[in-house]
């Protein structure tokens, strides 16, 4: 199994899990903190970059914010973002030249078309999961879009460290993140007021290959052409 | 003389419109359309057989190209041809030919977002053409359709409601083109339906007639086909149609 799979079904399972749950007591919450290790695949220690931290388990509304993912140099930027279930997420191209942004994740299929620079176009998400988006004319250009049920996720700093405040209390599944890695998860007990420290360990693999939007290989086996 | 002139009336005003855009239907315009900057070939082909009596068949085919100007605005600019044969009503004799019938341009237009996801249940869309008839110099044909679809889950209901216009300096025809039908969502890319499709002659220039039947249509990447297969309701004896699209 894929590890975009693994997660959306991790999604989903924490979004179930408070379905029948009062919305989570975030002023009584605790706090989770810890540090993410990253290994490349060969064993060699790697940079925590791109890395992100969430909790799932219980369900919080969305905030108002818009979330970015620029097309900039045939690269999204970030290339890995975590939003809230309704939220939305701004897609423009800085690039002097046509992009395609489309996803064909079962969470979320869209299409935004062919637009050039200094357009932007936005999509909402209103189903958790892993949404993998890419570019039909840019095959090298590939970004991930966590739909998380609560707003209790963060970006992991350079350090590896990282910390998420407000998590409600209970028991709880967090959830390490990166783009070419298995998420690696633990299990945490937050208390009122309380600091729960969880660390976590993934390695990150090859970029995996995949499909422009009509399910076929990219032309010239995928280099990029404008 | 006079029954060259016949002919080329009977052609005029019975020559039927060829229907652009991505459709689960055979005779009937989806609400789907490109997305932005999105190209695609369309063509089509239908069969009208033994319209008014046996007195007409006719076989349409008709291509062109689709761009999708924004999300919701696409412009087509199609190119029909018209193999015929007709049988004068008024001294029983043939004819059979194959022409250049058609070019124009037309505009669809999509209400509301075409994302799924943002889009509401009922689906407007609008589509209008201007035609230019080769056969005819001075004549010009006007089309217009209004289109509604319904979605819930796998199911799309649809009511197609067109007019055609075809108008000379001499006569004026119109027609109205109302039809609706069904599709469902059977497996993987591919659905099944019925629908239901008539010309209504608003004049006497022409008579009208209906068809019903089953329809299939199917998509594969970046190709796609639909089809009907109609029976004949009223004045004509079977009336399938075909569409596919390759998009680029």
């Amino acid at each position: 199994m894929r590890a975009p799979a693994v997660i959306a079904l991790a999604i989903g399972l924490g979004g179930l899990g408070l379905a029948g749950t009062a919305a989570a007591d975030v002023q009584a919450g605790g706090r989770v903190a810890g540090t993410v290790t990253v290994t490349e695949s060969d064993g060699q220690p790697a940079a925590a970059a791109d890395v992100i931290v969430y909790v799932v388990g219980f369900n919080e509304p969305p905030s108002d914010k818009v979330t970015t993912i620029a097309q900039k140099g045939r690269k999204f930027i970030p290339a890995l973002i975590a939003i809230t279930v309704n939220e939305r997420v701004a897609f423009p191209n800085l690039d002097p030249f046509l992009h395609n942004v489309f996803s064909q994740s079962v969470p979320r299929k869209f299409d935004l078309g062919s637009f050039t620079r200094n357009e932007t176009k936005q999509k909402d998400f209103p189903v958790p999961g892993v949404v993998d988006v890419y570019c039909n004319i840019h095959p090298e250009m590939a970004a991930t879009i966590l739909v998380l049920p609560n707003r209790r996720h963060t970006v992991v700093g350079s350090d590896g460290k990282y910390t998420l405040d407000g998590v409600p209390p209970g028991d709880w599944t967090v959830f390490a993140y990166a783009r070419r890695a298995r998420p690696t998860s633990a299990r945490v007990t937050v208390k009122p007021g309380g600091e729960a420290t969880v660390d976590l360990a993934i390695v990150r693999g090859a970029e995996p290959a995949h499909l422009n939007k009509y399910g076929e290989k990219y032309h010239d086996g995928g280099q990029t052409y404008r | 003389m006079r029954t060259a002139f016949a002919f080329l009336l009977v052609a005029c005003v019975l020559a039927r419109p060829a229907h652009a855009g991505r459709s689960f239907y055979g005779w009937l315009y989806g609400t789907e359309v490109m997305p932005e900057r999105g190209v695609e070939l369309q063509s089509w082909i239908q069969d009208e057989n033994d319209k008014y009596g046996t007195r007409i068949k006719e076989t349409w085919l008709s291509w062109g190209p689709l761009v999708g100007i924004t999300d919701q605005l696409e412009l087509g600019l199609p190119v029909e041809l018209v193999w015929s044969d007709i049988i004068s009503p008024m001294d029983q004799s043939e004819k059979v030919s194959f022409t250049f019938k058609r070019f124009g341009i037309e505009a669809r237009y999509r209400l509301v977002p075409p994302d799924p996801v943002e889009a509401p249940p009922f689906s407007p869309m609008i589509r209008v053409a201007v035609k230019r008839d080769v056969t005819v110099r001075d004549a010009v044909r006007i089309e217009g359709d209004a289109v509604l679809a319904y979605e819930a889950g796998t199911f799309q209901g649809l009511i197609d409601v067109g007019i055609t216009g075809d108008l000379a300096p001499s006569s004026r025809h119109f027609e109205l083109h109302p039809g609706a039908g069904v599709s469902v969502l059977a497996t993987g890319d591919l659905r099944v339906g019925v629908e239901v499709y008539s010309e209504l002659s608003l004049d006497s220039l022409a008579e009208s007639w209906a068809t019903a039947g089953p329809n299939l249509s199917w998509t594969h990447g970046r190709f796609w086909v639909s089809g009907m297969f109609g029976v004949g309701l009223y004045h004509v004896k079977v009336a399938p149609r075909v569409i596919w699209g390759i998009a680029f």
